[in-house]
């Protein structure tokens, strides 16, 4: 059991009255909405704020590095991590071919070889901007092991780094994919939020569960083209695909 | 072909849409010759589950004829009479390896929604709205069916078209529920709701080796089938306590297994009984506003009667939040919580053996069966209980 706090006094790190006001009647709002338009993201979004309003979590802080991310001088870096159940090695084989990449990344449109260690990437934004840049491979451990980085006058200049450890109990492979890129502002920022846009996290982990499916079971599940009672069927299918990457 | 899709809330139609086509290697049409109404979907005709889309075809349960199958489908052929697993598996991840197919890795193509709202994706299931992959159901003349040799079973000679349809989905759910109370011999087992799980769960308690089993219903036809076709004695939560009533059948022990195979639209019972008004107000209202996605009437109240160390097996769909979950009871009482959709592609064989030997026999669950056209009239029957109606099952 604790005793009263401080007298009454605010704990350090806790939310003050006005931010979680602020919160409860925001996420709300935003559950109202989410529940007449039917999205699960939204209303899910909103009954987080309310609980973290009534609970009195702090919420303006982390929002503040969030939303400012110009200010920091370091790489952004993003990982996803998935399990896949089979072998290392036929992993590693599988990613040592680039040309292979092509299908886990949706908006490549080429892979090109140029030599053992080097490849020239060509990629389209939204309307069709070209994306291009030339990547080395840095360090290649077999069976473990795969580091890269782009090179001068890349449109997406980033460092990638991808990890295959076998999981425990004979479950396969884990899989972990690290990229590290400039922020948006800095050269090829543009680039960056056009290709992933705003979530290149999603874009990672769309990536190994790409990878995942075409190891495990050869094929990605769809329910594209399938039949429905909407006349506007191809719009609806666009907008899922915009969700899911 | 002709379908059956959801509008809105409370808004079927039956429409003309274009026939479904092969979309992947491991595919297979299916040619619907029964499809069963089921009490799930009525979480989803109401709006309680989110991402259903206008137009969307419902339906998980059914039975039809192989009529076309993708190259990579080597175990069924053409002409071949199959059910299909409500809930799909690909057959190769861990899970499906594992027989947890409800828990399969890669069947879902839209794994967003349900990542960021539970932390992880669990199988796509037919006609279940996006979050479940917004697969097109079988309320319709065809459906395709991905990973076909893992969710399509032939239904051998022996057993009937009216008998088998129930394998897909309510069969396997309601032995499933019994599975997870790890029953044993001499056990008492009380089963939460009278419907077509509620009714094959106490069936397959029996065959699991209950000594007693109880159902728990207020609609008399569903109490009546419980006594008369799955052998159960029956309480009716509108006349009765339904804590006192347990106790008093078990030597103020409460049961050894308590089955929910009731879910998120719960009703917390009549008015008249202490107390219960208070609390259905309380969750149709957080329900209502959206604060709180699920009503847990019967979770509290199996929590209160569950004999001390006993098993609680959930069934019952359930989909996000719910409040005023009574924690020290089950933590202090040590119970057990086991729960799932259900993994129905590890049950089918065995299930096909119980009703060749007459062990099982789920066909008395249809009590109606209509032309697909009459379908939004066949589920309005179905929610209001009407005509004694355990399931409708249309014929397209």
């Amino acid at each position: 059991m604790t005793g009263d706090r401080d007298g009454g006094r605010r704990p350090e790190g806790s939310a003050g009255t006005l931010e979680r006001w602020a919160a409860i009647l925001g996420g709300t709002a935003l559950g109202f909405a989410g529940a007449r338009r039917g999205s699960w993201a939204l209303a899910a979004l909103g009954g987080g704020l309310f609980l973290a309003g009534a609970a009195g979590v702090p919420l303006s802080s982390p929002l503040r590095q969030v939303a400012l991310p110009a200010v920091r001088r370091e790489p952004t870096t993003t990982q996803a991590n998935v399990t896949i159940a089979v072998p290392a090695e036929k992993l590693f084989r599988h990613w040592r071919n680039v040309r292979h990449l092509a299908a886990l990344f949706p908006h490549l449109d080429a892979v090109e070889i140029l030599s053992d260690t080097e490849s020239r990437w060509k990629a389209h934004g939204p309307g069709g901007v070209p994306v291009v840049w030339n990547s080395r491979l840095d360090k290649v451990r077999e069976n473990e092991l795969i580091t890269w980085h782009t090179l001068e006058g890349a449109d997406l200049p980033h460092r990638g780094t991808v990890l295959f450890r076998p999981a425990p109990g004979g479950r396969g492979t884990e899989v972990s994919l690290t990229l590290a890129y400039h922020p948006p502002g800095g050269a090829g920022g543009n680039a960056v939020s056009r290709l992933f846009g705003a979530a290149p996290e999603q874009q990672a982990r769309e990536a190994l569960r790409r990878l995942k499916r075409i190891m495990e079971v050869g094929e990605l599940p769809t329910i594209e083209g399938q039949p429905s009672g909407r006349a506007e069927r191809g719009r609806v299918t666009a907008k899922l695909r915009e969700v899911t990457g | 072909m002709r379908a059956l899709c959801w509008n809105g809330v409370n808004d079927l139609r039956v429409e003309r849409v274009p026939d479904p086509t092969i979309l992947a290697p491991q595919d297979a049409i299916i040619k619907v010759s029964l499809s069963s109404v089921c009490g799930s979907d009525l979480h989803l005709i109401g709006g309680y589950v989110p991402t259903m889309r206008a137009g969307d075809i419902i339906g998980h349960e059914f039975l039809g004829e192989v009529v076309e199958k993708g190259p990579e489908v080597t175990r069924l052929n053409r002409g071949d009479r199959v059910i299909t697993v409500s809930i799909i598996g690909c057959g190769k991840c861990w899970h499906c390896e594992h027989e947890e197919f409800s828990l399969c890795d890669n069947s879902n193509p839209q794994p967003a929604f349900e990542e960021m709202a539970y932390g992880h994706c669990t199988a796509g299931i037919f006609g279940y709205s996006h979050a479940f992959g917004g697969y097109a159901g079988s309320h319709a003349e065809y459906i395709r069916v991905p990973f076909a040799d893992t969710n399509c079973f032939r239904v051998p000679e022996g057993v009937t078209d009216e008998q088998a349809v129930f394998v897909s989905d309510a069969v396997p759910t309601g032995y499933m529920a019994a599975d997870m109370g790890a029953i044993k011999p001499g056990d008492v087992v009380a089963v939460w709701g009278c419907g077509g799980v509620g009714q094959m769960a106490m069936k397959s308690a029996f065959l699991m080796g209950a000594e007693r089993v109880i159902g728990i219903d207020r609609f008399p036809d569903r109490l009546r089938a419980a006594q008369m076709k799955a052998g159960a004695e029956t309480l009716d939560y509108s006349r009765v306590d339904i804590y006192d009533a347990l106790l008093a059948m078990t030597g103020g022990r409460g049961p050894d297994v308590c089955i929910d195979a009731v879910g998120m639209e719960a009703d917390s019972g009549a008015p008249s009984i202490k107390g219960l008004a208070i609390e259905d107000l309380y969750d149709r209202g957080k329900q209502a506003l959206r604060l709180e996605s699920d009503r847990p009437a019967v979770l509290r109240q199996m929590i209160q009667c569950c004999r001390k160390g006993g098993t609680l097996s959930i069934v019952g769909v359930y989909g996000g939040l719910i409040d005023k979950f009574p924690m020290g009871a089950a933590m202090n009482k040590a119970l057990t919580f086991r729960m799932g959709q259900q993994h129905g592609q590890r049950y089918v064989k065995r299930l096909f053996e119980h009703i060749e030997k007459g062990e099982l026999d789920p066909a008395y669950l249809l009590t109606h069966k209509w032309a697909l056209d009459d379908a939004p009239q066949g589920y309005r029957m179905f929610k209001e209980k009407a005509d004694d109606c355990m399931r409708v099952v249309f014929a397209p």
